[in-house]
């Protein structure tokens, strides 16, 4: 696997023990479905959160509580499969995404377009795709929060390294960085952002109103 | 009631639909659920109703578990995490949520399959194992008790830096035990 970019040990344990929120959840499952370093990091923090499971005292439930866990048994829907999303435009085919319609790609700006997720968002955070032609140079920018991009197509890089398909950078305020996007394909991403991108500089205040989204 | 089989009252659901295992499982399990479910943010209302959902999908994916693989408490847990997360999602009302990702195709694992996650447990049982209680400990407390840098620093007595670390090599340890092809 050429996977080299994980989600951070902070949102891997988020992730396993529940507190991710749903935008942050789907990108990060979604790097879990292309990675299988992290399906058994996971596979192993389940093992933990079992044991912590097995070893939390217990809250009695409401009056009548297993009654009525019987009487659901016997009328309960059957499982119903989901239906394959036929997603021709998305390089990797992904049951994170599945849930969930797709806006139209929309233009904003130097070669870049973004396709909004119609994730709920608990926390304030958007996911989208973005697509960057090659040689795109992103603006440079900071985040007021936190960034999750996973590479579903092309690479791009920047100071913390080169990232391709199925590396997550797992990016928060203190990064500042400039993605260059290599020759060759477009580079398509699955982002959560969660707060602002800050774009500095008399580029990013033309281009602010655009990825504001 | 730790010496209760619970991945053969699991296997007992898939193979004869048995109430009585059932039984035995949400006694055990329900409540834990519920003390799981406050710790990762819901309220006593959905707490109750999501151990209640969690046993009921135990039933129902009860043909899922492999019971040679033992770990029925990880499998619990880990539904029980993924239906917390689907549950804050739908509290948002927000966009259209037209399927229940654990509604995915749910056919009898294959051969292949079995095989694999054969595979994957023993990588797990393997690598846990080789960890040190110390390391464990580390993860466990930042993770699942879901306790603060600081105050694990104070519970076991090293100074912050050291609790950072520790957490950071035992991840990394886990990882490349995890990854190590043997």
């Amino acid at each position: 696997m050429s996977i080299v970019h994980h989600p951070s040990n902070q949102t891997l344990g988020d992730f396993a023990n529940g507190t991710l929120d749903a935008g942050r959840h789907v990108v990060v499952s979604a790097h879990i479905e292309m990675c299988t370093s992290c399906q058994r990091m996971v596979a192993a923090l389940d093992r933990l959160g079992g044991a912590h499971l097995e070893q939390l005292p217990g809250t009695p439930l409401a009056t009548g509580a297993l009654e009525k866990a019987l009487s659901r048994l016997g009328d309960l829907p059957p499982a119903t499969p989901a239906a394959p999303r036929l997603e021709s435009e998305l390089p990797v085919r992904l049951a994170a995404l599945a849930p969930y319609a797709l806006g139209r790609w929309r233009w904003i700006g130097w070669g870049v377009h973004t396709r909004t997720a119609s994730v709920p968002e608990p926390g304030g955070t958007r996911v989208f795709l973005l697509k960057a032609a090659p040689g795109t140079r992103l603006p440079y920018h900071t985040h007021t929060s936190t960034e999750l991009t996973l590479i579903l197509q092309g690479a791009f890089t920047h100071a913390g390294g080169r990232f391709g398909v199925g590396d997550l950078d797992d990016a928060d305020d203190t990064v500042l960085h400039q993605p260059v996007v290599e020759p060759g394909a477009d580079c398509i991403c699955l982002v959560a952002l969660r707060g602002q991108l800050r774009l500095p500089g008399w580029l990013g205040q033309l281009l602010q109103p655009f990825v504001r989204l | 009631m730790q010496t209760q089989d619970h991945g053969g009252l699991i296997a007992a659901i898939a193979t004869r639909q048995d109430r009585a295992a059932f039984q035995a499982l949400f006694l055990h399990f329900a409540p834990r659920l519920k003390s799981l479910m406050l710790r990762m943010g819901a309220s006593p209302a959905q707490a109750e109703e999501l151990a209640q959902e969690t046993m009921l999908a135990v039933w129902r994916k009860a043909h899922l578990f492999d019971p040679a693989l033992g770990g029925a408490s990880a499998w619990i847990f880990s539904i029980a995490r993924n239906l917390r997360v689907d549950s804050a999602r739908r509290d948002q009302r927000l966009g259209a949520m037209q399927l229940d990702p654990s509604d995915a195709p749910e056919a009898p694992p294959g051969p292949e399959h079995i095989a694999l996650e054969r595979q994957l447990n023993e990588r797990v049982r393997k690598a846990l194992a080789a960890l040190s209680q110390e390391q464990l400990q580390v993860i466990m407390m930042s993770f699942f008790e879901d306790r603060a840098h600081s105050e694990i620093s104070d519970h076991l007595d090293l100074p912050l830096g050291t609790v950072k670390s520790r957490l950071r090599l035992a991840m990394r340890r886990l990882r490349h035990l995890l990854d190590d092809v043997t």
